[in-house]
């Protein structure tokens, strides 16, 4: 556990594009005003884990890990149901 | 809500992104208790700045820490599958508190662990001898020259801990290290910069499974979460980077002090 492997040099990528993606919003959004980009922005920044965890079980499924693969099925799971729930709460109030 | 300057909101960012980091936490165990106690933000609206700014944090350190080879990528998932489920009931449960009540649990979590985090500051979780088996979820750390194996001891107590992080987490905006690595590192015989790095490499989901729910019902305050989220960026990039400098010993006294003296403010507030 001292050297990186591959799939931590993937995750690595996930998480630094949807971070630089999502903070060049969030300043342009603050410098400009535009409550677009800044909604844009927070957006992108609360999807960057999911589209972690989607990289995590794409590569677990490869590599034929089963056990593992169910774990990160899970999770993914857990993160599409809470978005499920947040759409509802949204039609709701809307 | 009162006229805060985006300056003000990115230099509290950074302050609390710099010192989580260097604890191994996401930043919201001192961001929420400085926007609400210094800044007068409404707590609802600070849960869910920390809560996004969290993720933005967790992200960056787990990039700094993916790159060290100190994340345990199996023990993480193993763990997120409690963690995203506390997540998501925290999310669900936090519209049903009142603003007293969130103040109380804030601060009741933090002095538990303050004290627990203290109590154990001198000891160390690691086996010297490289033949030992870590087992599925174990793994090896390197520190200057030397190589330690490690075993994870107790999961059933490292799932419940993650449960519970996960839920405290999405009621209080924090990302939930602040329960995790005192847990995995007492009870779980994980070196203490491996449950940090763990933990932080599980918060950015944690969050993200409440943070949509805050998000749909209006609390996220666009341009405070922007402002905020910048500022904890770089300040914790830099933390994580510092971490590796500072000594394990003094980071957990640093840690207890600085969570017992929050408890209190945020317990007070909650009267």
């Amino acid at each position: 556990m001292s050297q990186p492997t591959a799939l931590d040099r993937v995750i690595e990528g996930v998480l630094s594009v949807g971070l630089l993606c999502s903070s060049a919003l969030l300043a342009a959004g603050l410098l400009s005003g535009r409550q677009g980009l800044l909604s844009a922005g927070v957006v992108l920044l609360m999807m960057t884990p999911l589209a972690r965890v989607v990289v995590v079980t794409i590569d677990l499924l490869r590599q034929r890990d089963w056990p593992f693969a169910a774990t990160s099925l899970w999770i993914l799971g857990v993160l599409l149901f809470s978005l499920y729930m947040a759409w509802r709460l949204q039609a709701a109030t809307a | 809500m009162p006229e805060l300057s985006a300056a003000l909101l990115f230099a509290t960012g950074a302050a609390t992104g710099l010192v989580g980091a260097m604890l191994g936490l996401g930043g919201g165990v001192f961001l929420v208790p400085l926007l609400t106690l210094a800044l007068g933000v409404p707590i609802r609206a600070a849960i869910a700045a920390s809560l996004i700014s969290v993720i933005a944090t967790a992200s960056a350190s787990a990039t700094v820490n993916l790159n060290r080879g100190l994340v345990n990528m199996r023990l993480g998932l193993v763990l997120e599958v409690a963690t995203s489920v506390g997540g998501l009931m925290g999310g669900l449960a936090a519209s049903r508190l009142t603003q007293r009540q969130l103040f109380l649990t804030f601060g009741i979590t933090l002095a538990v662990m303050g004290v627990l985090m203290a109590a154990r500051s001198g000891k160390r979780n690691v086996i010297a001898d490289l033949d030992v088996d870590p087992g599925v979820l174990g793994g090896r750390i390197r520190e200057g020259e030397k190589t330690y194996v490690y075993r994870v001891k107790r999961l059933p107590v490292a799932m419940s801990s993650s449960l519970a992080a996960g839920a405290v987490s999405g009621l209080l905006g924090l990302g939930g290290g602040i329960i995790k690595v005192p847990v995995l590192n007492t009870f779980c015989g994980i070196p203490i910069r491996v449950a940090a790095a763990t933990s932080t490499f599980m918060i950015g989901v944690t969050a993200a499974a409440s943070a949509f729910l805050y998000w749909s019902r209006g609390d996220v305050a666009l341009g405070l979460t922007a402002a905020v989220c910048l500022g904890a960026l770089p300040g914790s990039l830099l933390g994580a980077h510092l971490s590796e400098r500072v000594n394990a010993r003094y980071l957990k006294l640093l840690m207890a002090v600085v969570l017992l003296v929050v408890a209190v403010r945020m317990a007070l507030e909650g009267r």
